[in-house]
């Protein structure tokens, strides 16, 4: 089958690989049908996230058809159309029976690897690195589903690929930072990155009764895409001071809420975000916090600070005197996408929420490197790429 | 055996805080550190507070870690000098498993899947009512048998075993099995402890015995964990040809 491979720093390439197989009982295969490139996927091409090795398969947002089914796997058919959350869990660990899938205890193989850096391991992801337990991704024909009885979901006959494909990750990421917020009428939640896990986030805090939401980032047709879509007010951070501008856009508060939709790979200007470039770059920090301390300065007192945005490791200079003086609450993590899956679906159903407008470009597979790169470059007002496997070469829309 | 004679035989080293300093260098820091403590008095008496308070804990610090065999630093360090004193290498090691004790217990007790979890055992063959031949296969192919004992056995509660006659390599151990609070299942506790034989060139138990860490036994565990909580064994490869 055909495959997008990581081959090394800002090095994807499409190659021929063998097709995947059912290897454990409750295993599926899926024809892949549709795959997005995700903001974290960049974190792999730029060589941010450690272990990742030539010859992995990337992708973790993606959606197909059953074309083969474990032993143990009595819930579903061949010929089902499903999406499948990002993390893969057991659905039988006492994680993932509060409800805390993306902290699955069992799905990780290389449990040991995040246990020595972390103090404990979470759940393995598709193809994000051996870290997070070295499962093949989605950005492929075929993949296989591990636990594929709690893993995949159904989808109605009705619903596109497009409307129900961000379900795997992005739609949940966005909805968790946004419940994170525990918001209450009134709530100015300001979200920071308009990328696709920012817009939805703001779509969800509208959704969740904030009064109201403002956007931070620097690129115009994101800033755009905000206040077309999600209704929300804007900030460019490369014209405005943005904790000034938040403090008269909120009376002096500041907001009640802050989401860092952005996460390790920052950027920023000035002083500051030069300091975090060189030590990144230097390998002295692994992270560069540069919109989280930002956060933190601009929440108001007793606030929310929620982080969708991934960080990895070590981050230098965190403001721990604001968060303690303003008796702030930090929210984190993964999400845990199967507990979103039906009432998000429900949501999409009755057309409360629609997370469609966000693609701005649709490619081959084979297209994939040509996508990164545009992506990484955010060229040609790029938002959101999805990679359809049955797309010809230079079809892309 | 009671219970309690049977756990606190394997745990008679083991009490709240594991010894991590050998014994020359426990008999060292007893000395050195009461001669730092006599020194900082001293120094105390000659109105030189700072260094003889700095002295006095520092004198203090080596005496503790010579009496209990507990370093701090050394512990936060992960350094363990303790492994080769007399009484064989002892491994700990804890999972929880969201099944109830007797679950887990029934599992453990059928010596035979010990195998399905356990890396480097090849098999363990049941040859009467308390006693079993395990085989097991270490680095570069070497390969070690040996006949056990069940010394005490508690459903539910607790199995300790010792190998018995000439093995190769004298091993004993103890699995606890102990109700979470709050419905989180089981908390196993894995003890090991073996006697290595001298290090010379080609021997099997040896080479076997480097193998056995706690690392090792803790990644046997989380598949005992991940068999008995989800039925199947957690693998990130692609096809069988791996």
């Amino acid at each position: 089958m055909k495959a997008v491979v990581w081959h090394g720093k800002h090095n994807v390439q499409v190659d021929r690989v063998p097709d995947p197989q059912i290897l454990n009982p409750r295993d599926a295969i899926i024809r892949v049908t549709l795959s997005g490139i995700c903001g974290s996927d960049l974190h792999l091409y730029n060589g941010i996230v450690p272990t990742m090795k030539e010859g992995d398969i990337l992708g973790h947002e993606f959606m197909g058809v059953v074309v083969e089914l474990g032993s143990g796997v009595t819930n579903l058919s061949k010929g089902d159309r499903v999406v499948v959350p990002f993390p893969i869990s057991c659905g039988d660990c006492w994680y993932c029976k509060q409800g805390l899938w993306s902290l699955c205890d069992n799905s990780n193989p290389n449990s040991f690897l995040l246990e020595k850096l972390y103090g404990d391991t979470g759940a393995g992801i598709f193809g994000y690195s051996h870290l997070y337990g070295g499962y093949a991704g989605g950005q492929a024909e075929y993949v296989r589903v591990p636990y594929a009885d709690v893993g995949m979901h159904k989808v109605p006959e009705e619903l596109s690929d497009e409307q129900v494909l961000f379900l795997t990750d992005i739609f949940p990421t966005g909805y968790q930072a946004a419940e994170n917020c525990s918001i209450r009428d009134g709530d100015t939640v300001a979200v920071w990155g308009c990328g696709p896990v920012g817009l939805l986030a703001m779509k969800s805090a509208q959704h969740l009764g904030a009064t109201n939401v403002i956007g931070i980032d620097r690129f115009p047709e994101r800033l755009e895409m905000a206040k077309r879509h999600c209704d929300a007010e804007v900030i460019n951070y490369e014209e405005q001071d943005v904790t000034e501008a938040l403090h008269h856009m909120t009376g002096g508060r500041g907001p009640d809420a802050c989401i860092d939709a952005v996460g390790t790979e920052a950027h920023g200007s000035g002083m500051e975000a030069a300091y975090d470039m060189v030590k990144q770059t230097l390998r002295l920090e692994s992270d560069r916090p540069i919109a989280l301390r930002q956060l933190i300065r601009a929440c108001r007192k007793g606030g929310t600070v929620s982080i969708p945005g991934v960080y990895s490791g070590f981050v230098d200079k965190m403001p721990m005197g604001s968060v303690f003086a303003k008796g702030l609450t930090l929210r984190a993590g993964q999400t845990h996408v199967h507990r979103y899956l039906d009432p998000l679906m429900k949501l999409i159903v009755s057309g409360a929420i629609d997370t469609s407008f966000i693609i701005t470009h649709r490619m081959a597979l084979e297209d994939a490197p040509a996508g990164y790169r545009l992506f990484n470059e955010k060229k040609d007002g790029c938002i959101k790429i999805v990679l359809n496997p049955r797309l010809a070469s230079g079809a892309s829309a | 055996m009671e219970l309690t004679e049977a756990v606190s035989r394997i745990g008679a080293r083991m009490k709240s805080r594991k010894v991590n300093v050998g014994h020359t260098e426990r008999n060292a820091s007893l000395v050195g550190g009461a001669a730092l403590a006599v020194t900082g008095i001293k120094a105390l008496t000659g109105r030189r507070y700072l260094p003889g308070l700095a002295m006095m804990v520092a004198g203090g610090m080596f005496l503790y870690r010579g009496k209990t065999g507990f370093c701090g630093l050394y512990q936060a360090l992960g350094v363990d000098t303790s492994e080769n004193a007399a009484g064989g290498v002892l491994i700990e090691t804890f999972v929880t498993i969201n099944r109830t004790p007797q679950q887990v217990y029934e599992f453990w007790r059928n010596l035979e899947n010990l195998p399905s979890f356990m890396r480097h055992l090849e098999s363990v063959e049941v040859t009467g009512e308390n006693t079993s031949h395990w085989k097991a296969r270490g680095p570069a192919g070497v390969t070690v048998e040996w006949d056990a004992e069940m010394v005490a056995d508690y459903p539910g509660q607790l199995i300790l075993w010792r190998s018995t006659g000439e093995a190769a390599l004298p091993n004993e151990g103890t699995v606890e099995f102990r109700e979470a609070p709050g419905d989180r299942g089981t908390e196993l506790k894995v003890s090991i402890r073996y006697y290595p034989p001298g290090d010379g060139p080609g021997k099997a138990a040896a080479k076997m015995a480097n193998a056995i860490t706690g690392a090792q036994i803790e990644e046997d565990l989380k598949r005992l964990k991940q068999i008995l909580e989800t039925g199947e064994t957690a693998t990130a490869e692609r096809t069988n040809n791996h």
